[in-house]
């Protein structure tokens, strides 16, 4: 076996260590604002709701012009 | 640029994009759609208004759901078994 150093293993770090930091913000982003979670059901029971008629939830969109939206039924 | 209800259900031809619901799965479309209905009848009619501008939700939830959801719904709504908040 080859004697080595922890210095050889650095790049490995930081790319594990990048891809688990970007797994969890992005299960952070679906936590907080997936307009399909609820962590409230009493305050907050539909919380798709709360999104406005343009409000791009999507990160990227393709062919879809949002600020041309507007709601769409009555209110009541 | 802003069309009166009956001109929109006049007008009517499919369920337009809706921005809270981007994705392919529509379920909730249709769900959010039948559940605006009931809750429109109901709060227009307390209020003794004319319902018929709750008829775009229908339009809507008719163009999504498939039609055995929506009379499984009706019946539930019927006979009190409705899980829906209405």
């Amino acid at each position: 076996v080859l004697v080595h150093t922890a210095f050889d293993l650095i790049p490995l770090f930081i790319f594990i260590g990048g891809g688990a930091t970007m797994s969890a913000l992005y299960l952070g982003r679906l936590a907080l604002r997936n307009p399909d979670v609820s962590w409230d059901r009493k305050n907050n029971p539909e919380p798709w709701n709360n999104l406005e008629p343009t409000q791009q939830y999507k990160l990227f969109k393709v062919n879809m012009d949002y600020s041309k939206l507007k709601k769409n039924g009555p209110d009541f | 640029m802003a069309e009166t209800i009956e001109e929109k259900i006049k007008g009517y031809r499919t369920a337009p994009f809706d921005a809270r619901f981007p994705n392919t799965n529509q379920t909730r479309n249709c769900f959010q759609n039948y559940l605006d209905y009931h809750r429109c009848n109901k709060a227009l009619s307390a209020r003794d208004q004319d319902t018929a501008p709750c008829d775009w939700y229908q339009r809507v939830y008719k163009s999504l759901c498939p039609m055995s959801w929506v009379g499984k719904w009706d019946e539930q709504i019927e006979s009190g078994n409705f899980p829906g908040k209405i």
